[in-house]
């Protein structure tokens, strides 16, 4: 019982795709994940699980299940997972001002695509760290390696934009190019990392391919191959009734929104 | 802050010549980079205000945005027609600063030129969606008018059932042919023309005239 919405307590298996678009029962969008073992460990907490009661703090309960094992990867798993579901799922009713925030969990997808840290030994492991020099990306790469395949793969599944809650269309649009655009640096680090260990990589290629090209049709008026590099869809320019008025280095673009005329 | 301003501006400038009673219609200059359209517009300006648009350049995409020269009057005939011209980023699919790089120019400003266009190509997208009330599609007439931005730029104004006349430029150099043009775009009337000599510009203006009058 892995994933738990924190506002009614529904559960949901590891690996299940169902709360990529917000708590079927509730319409929450912001889950805790359980790993086996802390049910294991602490009977407290995995009594408390399947009985939760209308009083039961969310918040606590997820430093709960963090607690038990703060020293091992499981751990960061759970916080990880926890915060990337949060990620993706959490709407950005702010509109730009989340924007950073929301493209963060675009990032580590690619990398963590289908399988491939898990079947690998730790040998890929410091060649995906070597390149990029923060420690978080080393504790995605760990904490992918301890999930198994249905949750990468459930991970790997991009949730279409279309796909969550609307909130307000303006704002997703506005929303959303940067999320196309904050990956232009990843993505150049992903065709590195994606050339080296290209041997032992195979299986990598289709996942990673598709992703991208998934990306582009969702936010394809244009792409940032990376600063100074663009593609433009003609089509999409001309079909937006925004207009963009201005690109800006970190590859986020502002629109001017009908409305606000 | 001040794009902005300038933005509201002349969109409210565009709601009250709505309402006034002889509009000038206004002619989009459109077309791939360096096909000649600003020295088009510039030539069309001069002939008929004494003003330019807007500098030339032999390095693409010099226009990054839309300018517009309002009021120009053709005499044809006897007959004054009044229209107001817009001259466009050009258009394409793919802007890359390192083509910018063999024209002497910096990095950062190979970028930032880059970023710029890019923003052009938005707005001159925007402008053929709201904007004008006529095309005038300029080709360079040395280069392979088969292209997926002519196809597509050209079925969109098709579709927009805005009239267009496409301008076969650049007639002086020696590989021009105005032929592959024609045999392109079969459906559209052809004008061939220099913007840079002048070559062949009362035509032009009798089929500016004829078309956007």
């Amino acid at each position: 019982m892995p994933h738990q919405c924190t506002d009614c307590g529904t559960t949901f298996a590891d690996g299940s795709t169902e709360m990529l678009s917000g708590c079927p029962d509730c319409g929450g969008n912001t889950f805790q994940f359980l790993p086996e073992s802390s049910a294991g460990d602490s009977s407290q907490s995995s009594g408390a699980e399947p009985e939760p009661t209308p009083d039961s703090e969310p918040a606590p309960s997820v430093d709960r299940s963090e607690r038990p094992s703060p020293g091992d990867s499981v751990a960061k798993t759970v916080g990880n997972a926890a915060k990337t579901v949060k990620d993706i799922v959490g709407s950005d009713p702010d509109g730009p001002g989340t924007s950073p925030e929301a493209a963060d969990p675009l990032e580590p997808w690619p990398e963590e695509g289908p399988g491939p840290t898990d079947d690998q030994p730790d040998g890929t492991t410091p060649t995906a760290g070597a390149e990029s020099t923060s420690a978080d990306r080393q504790r995605r790469a760990s904490a992918s390696r301890a999930e198994d395949v249905a949750q990468t793969s459930a991970r790997s599944a991009v949730v279409a934009p279309e796909e969550l809650p609307e909130s307000g269309t303006a704002e997703m649009a506005a929303g959303a190019p940067p999320a196309d655009g904050s990956p232009s640096p990843s993505d150049s680090r992903v065709e590195g990392s994606e050339t080296e260990p290209s041997d032992n990589d195979e299986i990598d290629r289709p996942g990673l391919e598709e992703l991208r090209e998934e990306l582009n049709d969702q936010f394809e008026s244009i792409r940032i191959v990376e600063p100074g590099q663009y593609e433009l869809n003609l089509m999409e320019l001309y079909e937006r009734e925004e207009y963009i008025i201005a690109l800006q280095e970190d590859g986020r673009y502002q629109i001017q929104v009908p409305e606000s005329w | 802050m001040g794009l902005l301003t300038e933005l509201r501006d002349s969109i409210s400038r565009a709601a009250s010549t709505l309402f006034s009673e002889q509009d000038p219609k206004r002619i989009g200059i459109y077309g791939p980079p360096n096909a000649g359209k600003t020295t088009l517009a510039n030539r069309i300006a001069r002939d008929w205000t004494g003003d330019a648009v807007g500098p030339e350049s032999s390095i693409p995409h010099e226009t990054r945005r839309a300018r517009r020269k309002e009021n120009v009057e053709i005499e044809r005939d006897g007959k004054s027609v009044q229209i107001d011209i817009v001259d466009t980023p050009g258009v394409t699919t793919k802007v890359d600063y390192t083509e910018f790089l063999d024209h002497d120019m910096e990095k950062d400003d190979a970028v930032r030129r880059s970023r710029e266009a890019t923003e052009g190509v938005a707005e001159a997208m925007h402008w053929l969606r709201e904007d004008v009330d006529g095309v005038i599609y300029v080709l360079d007439s040395t280069e392979d008018p088969f292209t997926q931005v002519n196809t597509m730029l050209i079925g969109i104004i098709e579709s927009q059932d805005l009239p267009v006349l496409i301008f076969a430029n650049k007639i002086d150099l020696e590989e021009s042919s105005v032929k592959r043009i024609r045999n392109a775009y079969p459906q559209h009337e052809t004008v061939p023309l220099s913007a840079l000599e002048g070559d062949n510009m009362d035509e032009v203006y009798d089929k500016i005239a004829e078309y956007f009058g």
